[in-house]
């Protein structure tokens, strides 16, 4: 039942995407989500979506395992796109039931906005896939360094980020496990109504708090143990470094940015009369 | 060596804010350097605390507590002692920091600014020493709990500590992961002349100190060398701890007539047989071959699994095989035994048989394969218990979970409820939504008797505020509360001290006799299984290696070993006097195993 959760599922595959820097990828995302909503016409989102494809090709992450990740937000990409069809107005009506107004610009921009959802989460999830949750903390922990200036606790935030990955899969298990014992006296949790559902979660929910919080004391415990005292005079095994791959990935990206640029300039003027019809009006 | 102990307690007296009794009282206690020290007591007895006062985790409240002349209460010193004592914990999921092997181990020395080079030096150094180096990149969670339990240690080692402290770390493993730390810990011991403190519920483990120290109620009640403390007898059994199984044969043969010392190990206590035997002319011997019981002929409530295969996370690259082709029949009255290490798919066995896990043609969405040319029909598995058909979309499960009951292991994690009442009366209401108030206060009543404790004093009483014991006896409450006819229980005695085990056992022969037909029990430890089961079956790799009576299944003694599982120590006894020219037909109890010696010694049962 909870076993789908992809995110902070790390797939381990050697791979160009694999080997870069975490704050490249970080960096890269970033770039790669202004890039999205920069894009102002299909021409400069099919960029991206090159883009998009080449770093799942680079990974060496079955396309499938990277698509299950946006089964998460498939309610919100129709809310969304519904959303879309029925409030975006434009010139071209196709379709009207009462105040309900159906316009050719409102299908348009519902694909489009679709699209760009569905290219951000695939892009996150080319990014947890292919790093390691402490490779993530430790790049955001050093991206975020510059902010220990206004006595920002990077350090620690990072720590917190690390632990809380690091839990996920076994606090999974344990609910699992609690779900498992529950459904064994009895409990169910498929049927009835909301309010039914919501209370029947509560046989699953204390326990799980209960556990939660001996494990974070266990922790602490274990944590003082081996001489944890904040991020005072701390070194780091790991460093990281920007390599060659970097730079190519860099460049990569560089392209993506004149290309998004260009074709949001250029774009009325290659195949204007396609380009007509999915133009978005503003 | 140095004369001066390495740690140093003086009169130490400890209590727990909102306790009024005292976790210690006034506890004096030395070791030396290089000393493997074991401490052995019930649960609360005050050992953990004992631990935590040395590393500083707690502060005495009187007395001092001096680790490498350092002064333990003192603030200052708090780093600088937990760099001297190592400490690893009971439950290795809690002491992980990160989700790389060696990001986890690289947390110790980061945290005390050790230069990064000597860092990976370190990791190196420490996952050698607990042969872990093989997985350094490897995820935790993915990791058996042995495995686990030995990258904490080096976790801890990489700190380079003179001190390694273990508080009840092998309480959670299985006998091969037990095997796996005890084996590191001995190494350490041995060749860096690491200090070991090792506190433990296991009295075969505390046997293999220098020194052992016994715990009763928050003072040291006794201090020796393992040998002394073992043969003081029933005194131990006063602190609520168990003798060694070993310990308990010798003095049986001891009453025999016997002269045998007191020894530790098996090849010792046969040689001590074969010893008196030759001194009194016997040079071989057999006892009767026990009456071999037939399996019981079964009734309305046996069990009938076949073919069943069963893979986690399908289609995944962590796809596993958890059951492959698994086909055992349990009659209705057995105490049955389930045998397997973690991950040998015992558990995910014994979750199909209340349906948690539904056989693939139960599922909602199931349609038959047809049967391709040159292809063998596909084997679908099949699994009746009773009247219930679990291959059958239509069946009952509801009401096949009432009556298939099923504890999981450490139970006492899934109490919810406001009162204890409550959560037992949870299982019942489920059940059956119109059952009349007064029945379920009956039913509820009835299950809080059975298992032992008082309803009027407890029932209105938080589940959490009662005691382990009595936490774990709730949660067996509200499972047995809907009068299952087939109990299953997955690890009932874990993490229990040895007198709240016994208690347990005794418990489940209780429910066996006057409420459930079948009780069926998972269980890793193999004196366990010898003593209880009437019939085992052993899981190994998904598959069963072996169902028959225990004393049958456990003369397999080298198949057993090579699948990394243990045999009782009856076993182990036996087939060293094999050697020696005695054979031992004993049904692996102590009891049994004890007479049967003690026969061909006096001659009475000399074949």
């Amino acid at each position: 039942m909870l076993n789908d959760v992809t995110f902070g599922q790390f797939y381990p595959v050697d791979s160009f995407v694999h080997k870069l820097d975490p704050r490249c990828k970080l960096l890269l995302l970033i770039t790669y989500i202004v890039m999205i909503f920069v894009a102002d016409n299909f021409y400069s989102l099919a960029a991206c979506a090159l883009v998009l494809i080449i770093a799942i090709a680079f990974s060496r992450v079955p396309v499938g395992r990277v698509l299950r990740s946006v089964k998460g937000i498939i309610f919100i990409l129709i809310l969304t796109s519904v959303l879309q069809l029925f409030f975006h107005s434009g010139d071209h009506l196709l379709w009207q039931w009462g105040i309900i107004k159906i316009y050719r610009e409102g299908i348009i921009f519902a694909i489009f906005l679709v699209l760009r959802l569905f290219f951000l989460v695939m892009a996150s999830s080319v990014l947890t896939l292919t790093t390691t949750p402490v490779a993530l903390t430790d790049g955001i922990e050093s991206l975020l360094k510059p902010l220990k200036f206004i006595r920002f606790p990077v350090h620690e935030l990072a720590l917190i980020m690390s632990i809380a990955l690091r839990f996920i899969p076994t606090l999974i298990d344990e609910t699992n496990r609690i779900i498992a014992a529950q459904k064994a006296r009895g409990a169910d949790f498929e049927s009835g109504n909301i309010f039914k559902r919501i209370k029947a979660i509560v046989p699953i929910l204390i326990p799980l708090l209960i556990s939660a919080f001996r494990r974070a004391e266990e922790l602490g415990d274990a944590m003082d143990a081996r001489c944890y005292a904040g991020s005072k005079n701390r070194t780091k095994f790991k460093k990281l470094h920007f390599g060659l791959r970097d730079l190519a990935a860099a460049f990569l990206y560089g392209a993506l940015i004149a290309g998004v640029i260009l074709l949001n300039i250029y774009a009325s003027q290659i195949f204007p009369q396609i380009y007509e019809i999915i133009r978005l009006s503003r | 060596m140095e004369d001066k102990p390495i740690v140093e307690c003086t009169g130490v007296k400890f209590s727990y804010p909102g306790r009024q009794e005292a976790a210690l009282n006034g506890v004096d206690f030395c070791v030396r350097r290089g000393e493997f020290v074991s401490i052995i007591g019930h649960n609360g007895s005050g050992k953990s605390t004992l631990a935590r006062l040395i590393n500083g985790l707690l502060v005495a409240d009187s007395g001092t507590v001096n680790v490498m002349g350092l002064d333990v209460s003192d603030d200052k010193n708090a780093v600088e002692v937990r760099r001297h004592v190592g400490m690893v914990f009971q439950n290795p999921d809690n002491q992980m920091v990160a989700s790389i092997v060696e990001d986890d181990v690289a947390f110790g020395p980061e945290n005390l600014g050790v230069e990064r080079e000597e860092i990976g030096r370190r990791i190196d150094w420490a996952l050698n020493a607990v042969g872990m180096e093989k997985y350094r990149l490897s995820t935790p969670t993915r990791l058996s709990g042995g495995q686990k339990q030995r990258i904490a240690v080096a976790g801890v080692l990489a700190i380079k500590p003179d001190i390694l402290i273990l508080d009840e770390s092998t309480a959670m493993l299985d006998p091969k992961g037990r095997r796996e730390v005890i084996d590191v810990v001995r190494r350490l011991n041995r060749e860096e002349g690491m200090t070991i403190i090792l506190i433990t519920h296991f009295m075969e483990e505390a046997l293999l100190a220098d020194r052992t120290i016994v715990m009763n109620r928050g003072e040291i009640a006794l201090s020796g060398a393992p040998e002394e403390i073992f043969e003081s007898g029933d005194a131990l059994e006063t602190f609520n701890l168990s003798l060694p199984r070993i310990s308990v044969i010798c003095r049986n043969l001891r009453a025999a007539g016997m002269d045998i010392k007191d020894v530790l190990r098996p090849e010792e206590l046969a040689e001590e047989i074969i010893k008196n035997m030759n001194n009194r002319g016997i040079y071989a011997g057999q006892s009767p071959s026990f009456a071999a019981k037939e399996g019981l002929a079964g009734g309305e409530w046996d069990i009938d699994i076949k073919d069943l295969s069963f893979v986690y996370s399908k289609k995944s690259p962590f796809a596993t095989k958890a059951l492959d082709g698994v086909t055992l029949h349990i009659s209705e009255g057995e105490f049955f035994g389930i045998i397997g290490h973690t991950g040998s798919g015992k558990s995910t066995l014994v979750q199909h048989l209340n349906a948690l896990i539904k056989l693939p043609q139960a599922q909602k969405h199931f349609h038959k394969k047809k049967a391709k040319k040159g292809r063998p029909a596909p084997i679908y598995p099949s699994i009746k218990i009773g009247k219930y058909d679990l291959a059958d979309k239509k069946c009952d499960f509801k009401s096949l979970r009432a009556d298939v009951g099923m504890v999981f292991q450490y139970p006492e994690y899934q109490l919810f409820a406001e009162t204890v009442f409550d959560d037992v009366a949870f299982g019942l209401k489920n059940f059956n939504k119109k059952l009349p108030p007064e029945e379920i206060e009956r039913a509820v009543k009835d299950s809080l008797e059975v298992v032992g404790l008082d309803y009027a004093e407890l029932k209105d009483k938080s589940p959490f505020d009662l005691s382990g014991g009595q936490k774990r006896r709730v949660a067996i409450a509200g499972v047995i509360v809907t009068r299952p006819d087939i109990l299953i229980l997955d690890e009932p005695a874990a993490g229990l001290d040895p007198k709240g085990k016994r208690e347990i056992m005794e418990l489940l022969h209780k429910l066996h006799r006057e409420w459930c037909k079948t009780v069926i029990i998972v269980s890793h430890d193999m004196d366990e299984i010898a003593d209880n089961c009437t019939m085992a079956a052993v899981i190994s790799e998904g598959k069963v290696f072996a169902c028959d009576i225990p004393a049958k299944l456990f003369s397999r003694e080298s198949e057993l070993l090579a699948l990394g599982l243990d045999v009782p120590l009856t076993e182990k006894i036996s087939s060293c006097l094999k050697k020696g020219g005695f054979i031992v037909n004993s049904d692996c109890t102590v009891s049994d195993f004890s007479d049967k010696v003690a026969g061909i010694y006096t001659g009475v049962g000399n074949a």
